[in-house]
């Protein structure tokens, strides 16, 4: 599973955006989570990049009312 | 088949899409108008598309680009935004708190959150917003950008990283006053 690491430039930004986005394949997690106890580089871009998802995530602007009735409507009038 | 049909079938299988356009719809606009303006015109676009057999296999991603063109050639709005900061100069030292993630959701409100979210640059803002709250894999979000899936993961990751950067400044901000 090494070569998993070894293929590819260490690339710290790149792995913690892959794993934090959950895209890495079993064996690579698995990989990628012993090699961050070890790289601090790693460890602190996942730490990052967890945090920022989340912020991220809490960002979402919910549909304000109304809005899905006009694009409703702006549809059906389009198919008239 | 009949007009009336199609328009039903358009409507049920790209309502609920409606979240992820309307986010990123605000990543071009500034005026809830012109966001709600331009989801009107991300659907009734999209709409001329499946009356034309265009169908996709994927809404999300489908109709994500579409709302992407739009807003990058109606309603690009650099000048009105705030001022986007380089976040690669700055410091990623964690904060010397004891829980930062609990600090930060404590000391911010959701105000200051979608103001970080504003000072990203845009294509970072783009990426997250797609990945992160669109649920598209950085693959779908590459294709939607017209960008290798390598740059989209830089994106993905320097806005991430940007937001909690800004955040953790907030932080720092509070704690100070």
């Amino acid at each position: 599973m090494r070569t998993w690491l070894m293929n590819r430039r260490h690339d710290p930004e790149r792995n913690a955006a892959e794993y934090v986005s959950g895209e890495l394949t079993a064996r690579a997690r698995r990989w990628f989570e012993r090699h961050i106890l070890e790289c601090d580089d790693c460890w602190r871009e996942v730490l990052l990049g967890r945090f920022g998802r989340r912020m991220a995530e809490d960002a979402r602007e919910p549909v304000p009312p109304g809005l899905r009735d006009r694009v409703r409507a702006a549809i059906s009038l389009s198919a008239d | 088949m009949p007009q009336r049909e199609e328009h039903e079938e358009f409507l049920h299988a790209t309502m609920g899409a409606m979240d992820l356009v309307y986010n990123l719809a605000r990543r071009f606009t500034n005026r809830s108008e012109d966001t709600e303006d331009l989801v009107q015109e991300t659907y009734l676009a999209a709409y001329r598309a499946w009356k034309e057999q265009r169908r996709p296999r994927r809404v999300e991603p489908w109709i994500g680009t579409i709302c992407l063109n739009l807003g990058r050639s109606r309603y690009r709005t650099r000048t009105r935004r705030p001022v986007e900061v380089s976040i690669e100069d700055r410091d990623f030292r964690a904060p010397e708190i004891g829980d930062p993630e609990a600090a930060a959701e404590a000391a911010m409100d959701r105000q200051a959150l979608y103001e970080a979210m504003e000072r990203l640059p845009e294509e970072q803002r783009v990426a997250i917003t797609l990945v992160d709250l669109g649920g598209l894999s950085t693959a779908e979000a590459a294709c939607a950008m017209g960008t290798p899936r390598g740059t989209v993961l830089s994106r993905l990751h320097r806005g991430r990283r940007g937001l909690a950067a800004l955040l953790w400044a907030e932080v720092r901000g509070v704690e100070e006053r």
